[in-house]
């Protein structure tokens, strides 16, 4: 239901629109409805004007076809591949995450949601010279870290600094805020970011549920509009701007005690693609397995066990195996 | 880049839910068909009172937000507050220097393995001076569980207060020991008794008031968080959502105010697959809420800090020791009389009840 406003379209002006109002024609939907002979009489307006008026905004407000050749051409042309910097990783998710969708990782406390995305976000920063943006709703984004996985991928300190100026970090603690955040940079402020230097390719919001978890459920009714307003936004701005946008979410044990992804149904097909992260029971303290649980691109439930430690691999151990950051001897875990 | 930009429905601003639904109801549908109008004239259109237009209005022009920092902002930042250091250099140097401020962390453990101690200790570690490498900040100490003991805070104040002056060397260092005495010590401490969590939330909402009074305060310990909700049984829903509420406004209080928030959790025992395993209390979606989790533990005769969550540090394992003189490193050969000697750890069920999310 659009509202007809003064200024709409040449020739809608105060008078004609206080005509309309009181032939009871308030929005776009009622004029173009109307029959438009009976209204010009009884607004005592030309036929012709009020036809005029009528075709322009049917222009305005419609939505146009788009030919399937022409929207594969766009997506060919639009869409980038951004690897996560892990080969396991990016072996699940088809060779990386894709601008243009939402991909979700899922996983219990200490799986490594936070680590993961760390990486992925030095990786684009670093490798690929490009903008991040990283909303942080957990208080664990750690600045020492993303330096601490710099610092194994160049020595050089100007480099580093350059890398960790590509990554800009909101920390938001509710949903207003997150809101106000995503339409902040879908309204213009995605512009002033790329200041920097490298365009925006990545958006990555650590944790999605931590905000919207809590309305759910009891005696508020708000919980699911806000989660759906989160998700349109998100969605918004991974279609309009090109780029890739990473959630992680926690995860809730169904009634038979299997381990599944939280916010429920409706959020499940929000994201196109979710990865649900595990501890390895046995082995290194840094091992994790990760198994697709939904995408439109790949056979589901393909597990790949892969090693947190891969982004902050020490120089002489790149292609090699697990590298302990610090060893400290005492009993194993 | 293309020059769209993204029209915001009028349903995502922060206003009520009726507000919001007769706006909507009355055509307008995004912030950008209403941004124009006065408020006498939206009050007409949409046949809302004149606060009320007022208020649309206000929250639809307010979408002002917060600038983003850089990531290198954000490491200069964090280089401004050192760590609360625990006095056992292992586990400092695992933590990376110490218990971080503008983090939440957790410590869990079966009881009497010497959750509290460590929280006494971290109090008074907190107010080192800063010529001695501390942070000589105050404390607020949430006591829920009555383990709070005024004497063993003076042990321990006791201790740390000689620890320094022996470690004095220069002019600048004597002065400080005049401001650190165990008086001062004990009067830095503000303490704080909830029964149950009615009252730990109430205070929690006060909290606020209470940091923007003092900026001194670096360290917030919450003993413990999960004595007061392990009594609801009855809406565990509702259970998970104070939770989660709390766990939001800690955060919060632990980024905006730089403060350092330690909270400690009991054990319970889990099921998995028909064998059963000790995991910290109050489920798991309380487990995303500290960024650091800290699990101590008895292993035979020794006292084992483990390291199982961390956004900056490996996982590790390191023992400990609680002396007459607090949390200190397991080899100190200074009266290592242990407080409480154990010759058998009792790692299978413990006396609490299953908690499930």
């Amino acid at each position: 239901m659009v509202v007809l406003l003064v200024g709409m379209c040449p020739g809608l002006d105060e008078n004609l629109l206080r005509s309309l109002r009181a032939a009871d024609i308030r929005t776009v939907e009622d004029l173009v409805s109307s029959d438009i002979e009976d209204l010009a009489q009884k607004c005592s307006v030309s036929y012709k004007a009020l036809f005029a008026i009528r075709r322009v905004l049917l222009a305005q407000n419609t939505a146009f076809p788009v030919s399937g050749a022409d929207l594969y051409e766009e997506l060919l042309s639009s869409t980038a591949i951004l690897s996560t910097g892990n080969p396991s990783l990016d072996k699940l998710l088809d060779s990386g995450l894709y601008t243009g969708e939402i991909t979700e990782l899922t996983g219990g406390p200490g799986s490594g949601k936070s680590q993961v995305c760390f990486g992925v976000a030095v990786h684009i920063a670093y490798q690929l010279k490009q903008s991040v943006i990283y909303i942080d709703t957990t208080g664990g984004l750690t600045a020492n870290r993303l330096l601490q996985m710099l610092q194994t991928e160049t020595n050089n300190t100007d480099e580093q600094m350059e890398a960790l100026q590509r990554i800009h970090t909101f920390r938001l603690f509710d949903v207003g805020a997150l809101l106000d955040c995503l339409y902040g940079l879908g309204g213009g402020g995605l512009h002033k970011v790329c200041v920097g230097g490298g365009s925006v390719k990545a958006l990555i919001v650590d944790s999605v549920s931590a905000v919207i978890a809590p309305l759910l459920g009891g005696k508020q009714n708000e919980g699911m509009s806000l989660m759906i307003q989160v998700a349109a936004a998100l969605k918004t701005m991974a279609k309009d701007f090109s780029v890739a946008v990473l959630v992680t979410n926690h995860v809730t044990r169904s009634s038979s005690g299997e381990v599944q992804p939280g916010l429920g149904v409706s959020w499940s097909h929000v994201p196109r693609t979710r990865i649900l992260l595990e501890r390895v029971e046995s082995g290194a303290s840094g091992r994790r397995s990760a198994t697709l649980i939904k995408s439109s691109r790949q056979a589901c439930l393909i597990k790949e066990d892969f090693d947190l430690q891969w982004w902050s691999r020490a120089e002489g151990e790149r292609g090699g195996e697990t590298s302990g950051k610090r060893k400290l001897d005492e009993t194993d875990t | 880049m293309n020059a769209v930009r993204m029209r915001r429905p009028v349903s995502s601003l922060s206003l009520g839910s009726s507000l919001k639904g007769k706006l909507v109801r009355a055509g307008f549908q995004f912030v950008t068909d209403m941004q124009d109008l006065n408020p006498e004239h939206l009050s007409a259109e949409a046949g809302v009172s004149q606060q009320e237009a007022l208020e649309a209005l206000q929250a639809a022009s307010s979408g002002h937000t917060v600038a983003p920092v850089t990531a290198l902002e954000l490491l200069q930042k964090e280089e401004e507050f050192r760590n609360i250091v625990t006095f056992c250099s292992p586990l400092d140097e695992a933590l990376g220097g110490g218990v971080p401020v503008g983090k939440v962390t957790e410590i869990c453990g079966a009881p009497g393995v010497g959750k509290t101690q460590l929280c006494l200790q971290l109090a008074v570690d907190v107010q080192v001076p800063a010529v001695f490498g501390g942070l000589g900040g105050q404390v607020l100490f949430v006591d829920t569980e009555g383990g709070f003991q005024v004497q063993r805070l003076v042990d321990l104040a006791g201790a740390a207060v000689h620890h320094c002056s022996l470690l004095a060397e220069d002019e600048e260092q004597r002065v400080a020991m005049t401001t650190f005495t165990v008086e001062t010590i004990l009067s830095n401490v503000f303490l704080v008794r909830c029964r149950d969590y009615v009252e730990l939330l109430a205070e929690l909402h006060l909290l606020l008031d209470f940091l923007s009074d003092r900026p001194r305060l670096r360290l917030l310990v919450i003993d413990s968080v999960a004595f007061p909700f392990l009594h609801i049984h009855d809406d565990l829903s509702q259970r998970t959502r104070l939770l989660q509420g709390l766990s939001l406004r800690l955060i919060a209080a632990a980024t905006d105010h730089n403060i350092a928030v330690v909270t400690t959790n009991h054990m319970t025992t889990r099921l998995r697959s028909s064998h059963v395993q000790l995991a910290p209390a109050l489920g798991d979606l309380w487990g995303h809420a500290p960024s650091i989790r800290l699990l101590l533990r008895w292993e035979e005769s020794r006292r084992l800090a483990s390291i199982i969550k961390s956004p900056g540090h490996m996982d590790a394992t390191v023992q400990y020791q609680i002396t007459c003189q607090g949390f200190r490193d397991a080899d100190q050969s200074e009266r290592p009389q242990s407080k409480r000697p154990r010759t058998q750890t009792d790692q299978s069920a413990s006396s609490r009840e299953n908690t499930r999310t």
